[in-house]
Parts: structure tokens; C-alpha cells; sequence
């Protein structure tokens, strides 16, 4: 890793680490940057797999909700903590990515028809956690409510939880910028450009493909259960068809693989905040109107500018910075 | 326990002919366009919404606007394909995806905004009561919609292998260049597929609706029933996707029978997982 691959993280991280400062802690602004926070982390984990790997992975539901019910089982009925309990979800999520993507790239499954099997992961999941009585079942599940103990890592502000995923944040940033400079990385990039070229080339596809899923998939069970403690509770429909559809939506408007990797939190921020905007103007007249936009903007970028938003931003930032330097050279 | 497995398989077989409809129209239009169209489901929910709609206020049984709400349907989906559709295909497949992603994600919420998100079922409809044959029942009305769907199913494979039209779709679907050579618009022909798939799509929404009822979120299932049924099928022209269809309502009539009726969704889903992986040709396909 460079020293130029750090200088941004830094600034990012001091930008968000101030964040809630610059809002007066007040809880409801907390709150939606805390969310922005949590599909930032998980959509650049999924640009290991989406992005660099070019793998439209629908999973990443499946993924969180073993790594919240893993977390929370262990806590509800061993009282393990969720220092413990949230890196075993992390190896339950991506136990299960193994079992069902080394025969998904052993026999080759590619584009729609990953996807399709990816999102029914998510599916299947969900119903037998509702059958499954012990574990699962059709009632909520809460977590002991020992507020402020650093050991049940629970709280009654959202504050803290938004300082975790911040750290999380930026280990996941470090994680893909290291994978990105990696012999890995630039393997995973030749098979995503063309598979069969980089087969051809003597790069074993099924392992890089497999190994970018099982990164992705220990990092999102991880965030899964620091979901379940925001949240508080476990029930199935934590295996949300739809969060995996917003990840999904999130990196491709992002523009994952394409550009820099911080286009995917800047997209976060920018579309998480302007559907919050409009479902707390509008969302009591028109319900759903913040996932109307969402369609909108994904079906309008993929028509206009298919590989996404992050050049975009790069040519924005080019030339603010340009008239910053202009005006100096100007005053000066 | 033996007259409660036939009564289920005489439902599964009845849905798995209602199912096979659904999934005809997606077939069609991947069979010849080779588009992967997610928000297949999404169109289905929508029909079921127009049926309610349009027999509330005129009203009619449900199981008539299957007359009006076909050809809405070929319009609407002309028009989807000249708005998405035609952009995108032949495009990079994550293209195709991503563009019909959000599609469905537009039109499921949409339909949330517009009609909230509570149930609608038909107000009356004629076709009620049901017949008794020995220890089964069979309800009129899922009897009708597994008649009209396999009437339909055949009438289509008429279209497809006694008509100029037809023929000329199926030589797209072969060979979209030979076709091309041989002077059909293929453009033309795909813009017809599309059509037709939704129009499908309208007449299977009028006769699902006279047994069920519809929410914004129904549309995943029927999305991902008629990909299972689509990929099963491979393209093995409509008596493969009949024959799918009859399979996966069997397979759900025996899971509703010997384990828990809210798994009936993970067994299928798993099957489809596991047909992926050994059969992604499908089960009758001819390529």
C-alpha cells in the first residue's frame, strides 16, 4: 500500500468522524448517517465482488441475516459477546457463500443467471429461518437491553453504532485499495474485462472468483451483526430481498470497479440522503416514493451512462479543483 | 392423509398449468430476444392491479377483462420495449440486468404509491362454487384459469408453427442473423415477442385473480416462479414450459403435504439453485 492510497482515507475518515459533531449529535440526523454508513460499508464490500470480480451478486441479504442471527443467537443463548459473535457471522456468511458459489462457478453460472440464483439464496434463506422454530421462527427475537455495557456492545444512541461502522468503514476501504494493488486484484479484473481470455491466460477463474465471494461474503456476515445490534432484534425478514437489491443498485450507479472506489460511499451519501429527503416530505402523500426514485435512477444511469457515476464525479472534482487553484493563482 | 396428497396434487397440477402461462410469456420473449427481463413479476402484479381495477369500476368478472386487460398489455409492452427494452438489447448482459432491475424496482413501488399496500381481491366473480370428484374438491375457478392457460398455450404454439408471423419469430429466435438476411425486421419481430409475452401476461393476470389476491410485493414470487419454469424449460418451446410449469406445482403440492406450507417457496427456489447448476439447459431444452 502507497502512501497516496492513504492520504484520502484519512481525509474521509476525519470528514466523517466529525460529521455528528457538525449536526449537534441530534438523533435523527445521527440516525440516517448511521444508515448512510452501513450501505456505504456494505456496498464497497460489494465491489470486491461486484465491482473488481464483475459478478452481479444479489446474496448480500443472505449474507447479513446469517451474520445477525449468528451474532444474536450466540448472544440471547450463551451470552457470548458480539466481539466474538460478530466475526463467527462473518465465517457462518461466508460458510454458506462457499457452499453455494463453489458449484454456482463450478458449473459456471454466469450474469442474470448468477444473479437469479443469488437473489433466490436470499429467499430460501428467509423461509426456512421462518420454519426453523428453534432459531428462527415468525417472532421477533430481542437482544438483552444491557444499555452501555462494552460487552453486549448496546446502546441506547445511535452515535456510537455510527462510530463502529465508521471503523468498519475504513477497514473495508483499506481492504478493497490492498486487494485492488494485489496480484488478486488485477487477476480479478482480467476475468471480470473477459473470462475466457483470462482463463486462457492461465488465471484460475473458479478460485479468484470464489475467493472475492468469500472476502465479500465475511465482511458483510460481520456487518450483518452489527446490523442486529442497531436494530435490536432478529426475525427473518432481516433476509431482505430488497437491501440486496439496494447494494446491487447502489455499486452499479456508483459506478463499482469502474472508477475510484470512494464514488461508491459519495453515491451512498448523495442518493441515501435525497430518497430520506423525499420520503420524509412527500413519503406521507406518495408511500414508497424514496423507492420510486431508486428505480428512476438506476434504470436512467444504466440507459445514459452505463458504467455509472463515478467518472462523473471525478470530472466534477477536476474542475472545482481547477477554479479553487485559478482563484488562488488569481488572489495571489 | 392419502385424499389429502391428491386433493394437493390435483391443486399443484391446476397451478402448474396457471404457472406455466405466467412463465410463457417470459419464455417467449427470452427465446427470441435472448433479453433477461427481471421485472417479469412486476408486470404480472401490475395486470393483477389493472384486472381489479377495471372490473371494479365496469363491473365485470374479473375472469371478462381478460379481454380488455390482453390488449392494454401488448400496447404497454410495446411500449416498454421502445422505451427500455429496444436500448438495451444485444447491450452487455449486466446492462440488461441493471436497466430491468430498475424497472421492477420502479413499477413494484409505484404500484405501493399508488394503491398502498394493502391486499385487493375481486368483488365478485363468476366463477365461484366448485365440484366434488370422489375424495377431491375442485374450485371452479382454478379449474377455469388451468383450461384457459393451456388453451392458450396451445393457441400460441398454432401462432408460432401455422403462421407467416409466427414462423418468422421463430426463425428470429433460431438465428437473429439468417433471419435478418431473409428480410424480417427483426426489430420488428422482437417488439411483436415483447408485445405478445405481456399480452400473455394480461390473460394469466384476469384468471390468477379470480383465486387470489394481490399485493405490490406478489410480484417477486411470480417473477421467480416463471424464471424456475423459464430455465427448467430451457428452450424447449411451450410444451416444455407446460411440462415445468406441471413439475414445480407437483413439487409444491408434495411439499405442502409432507412439510410446512410457508417452506413451499424455499423448496422451489432451492430446486431452481439446484437446476442451475446441473441443468442450466433445462430439462427439455434443444440447444
Amino acid at each position: 500500500m502507497r502512501a497516496s492510497d492513504l492520504k484520502p482515507i484519512v481525509a474521509l475518515t476525519a470528514m466523517l468522524a466529525a460529521l455528528p459533531l457538525a449536526v449537534r449529535m441530534n438523533n435523527y440526523y445521527v440516525l440516517l448517517l448511521t444508515w448512510i454508513l452501513y450501505y456505504s460499508t456494505l456496498v464497497t464490500a460489494w465491489n470486491v465482488i461486484g465491482g473488481l470480480a464483475g459478478q452481479l451478486d444479489l446474496a448480500a441479504a443472505s449474507y447479513i441475516g446469517l451474520g445477525a442471527y449468528t451474532m444474536g443467537t450466540l448472544l440471547t443463548r450463551l451470552d457470548v459477546t458480539p466481539w466474538v459473535g460478530i466475526p463467527l457471522g462473518g465465517l457462518v456468511a461466508a460458510g454458506f457463500a462457499a457452499l453455494v458459489g463453489y458449484p454456482t462457478f463450478r458449473f459456471g453460472l454466469k450474469e442474470a443467471w448468477y444473479a437469479l440464483a443469488t437473489i433466490s439464496s436470499v429467499v430460501v434463506l428467509q423461509k426456512l429461518f421462518l420454519v426453523w422454530e428453534e432459531i428462527g421462527g415468525p417472532e421477533e427475537r430481542y437482544l438483552p437491553a444491557r444499555y452501555g455495557e462494552l460487552y453486549y456492545l448496546r446502546f441506547r444512541g445511535y452515535a456510537p453504532y455510527y462510530y463502529i461502522l465508521l471503523a468498519v468503514l475504513v477497514m473495508v476501504l483499506l481492504l478493497n485499495v490492498k486487494i485492488r494493488r494485489s496480484k488478486t486484484g488485477y487477476y480479478l479484473l482480467a476475468i471480470r474485462e473477459n473470462e475466457e481470455a483470462a482463463e486462457i491466460l492461465g488465471i484460475d477463474v473458479r478460485k479468484y472468483k470464489l475467493r472475492a465471494l468469500l472476502i465479500y461474503a465475511f465482511v458483510t456476515g460481520c456487518i450483518g451483526g452489527i446490523f442486529a445490534l442497531i436494530s435490536g432484534y432478529l426475525h427473518p425478514h432481516h433476509f431482505d430481498t430488497w437491501t440486496s437489491l439496494q447494494v446491487a443498485i447502489l455499486g452499479i450507479v456508483g459506478g463499482a470497479g469502474v472508477g475510484s472506489i470512494y464514488s461508491l460511499p459519495a453515491t451512498t451519501f448523495i442518493i441515501y440522503s435525497i430518497s430520506e429527503l423525499l420520503r420524509s416530505t412527500l413519503g406521507g402523500w406518495i408511500p414508497g416514493i424514496h423507492l420510486i426514485f431508486y428505480g428512476v435512477i438506476l434504470t436512467v444511469v444504466v440507459l445514459l451512462k452505463p458504467e455509472g457515476l463515478s467518472e462523473t464525479y471525478e470530472r466534477l472534482y477536476g474542475r472545482i479543483r481547477a477554479a479553487l487553484l485559478r482563484r488562488r493563482a488569481g488572489g495571489g | 392423509m392419502l385424499e389429502l396428497l391428491l386433493q394437493n396434487l390435483v391443486n399443484g397440477i391446476l397451478m402448474g398449468c396457471v404457472y406455466a402461462l405466467v412463465a410463457l410469456g417470459l419464455a417467449l420473449q427470452f427465446g427470441v430476444m435472448d433479453i433477461i427481463n427481471f421485472a417479469h413479476g412486476e408486470f404480472v402484479m401490475i395486470a393483477m392491479y389493472l384486472v381489479f381495477w377495471i372490473s371494479l369500476y365496469l363491473a365485470i368478472p374479473g375472469s371478462l377483462t381478460s379481454l380488455i386487460v390482453a390488449p392494454i398489455y401488448f400496447v404497454f409492452g410495446l411500449v416498454i420495449y421502445k422505451l427500455v427494452i429496444d436500448r438495451i438489447v444485444g447491450t452487455y448482459p449486466l446492462a440488461q440486468i441493471a436497466a430491468t432491475i430498475g424497472l421492477m424496482v420502479l413499477l413494484r413501488n409505484l404500484a405501493l404509491a399508488a394503491w398502498r399496500a394493502q391486499p385487493r381481491g375481486l368483488q365478485y366473480e363468476v366463477l365461484r362454487g366448485s365440484v366434488t370428484l370422489g375424495p377431491v374438491v375442485v374450485p371452479i375457478s382454478r379449474l377455469t384459469a388451468a383450461l384457459v392457460s393451456v388453451g392458450t398455450m396451445l393457441a400460441l404454439r398454432w401462432f408460432l408453427t401455422h403462421t407467416r408471423l409466427g414462423l418468422a419469430l421463430r426463425a428470429t429466435s433460431d438465428d437473429m442473423q439468417a433471419a435478418s438476411l431473409l428480410g424480417i425486421n427483426v426489430r420488428r419481430m422482437f417488439a411483436l415477442a415483447f408485445g405478445l409475452g405481456c399480452a400473455i401476461i394480461g390473460i394469466a393476470a384476469a384468471f390468477i385473480m379470480t383465486f387470489q389476491q394481490v399485493n405490490p410485493e406478489s410480484g417477486l414470487t411470480w417473477g421467480l416462479i416463471s424464471w424456475i419454469i423459464v430455465v427448467m424449460a430451457g428452450l424447449g418451446g411451450v410444451s416444455g414450459v407446460l411440462l415445468s410449469g406441471l413439475i414445480l406445482g407437483m413439487v409444491e403440492a408434495l411439499e405442502i403435504t409432507f412439510w410446512d406450507p410457508r417452506a413451499s417457496l424455499a423448496v422451489m427456489y432451492s430446486l431452481f439453485i439446484l437446476i442451475l447448476w446441473v441443468k442450466p439447459r433445462g430439462l427439455f431444452g434443444r440447444r
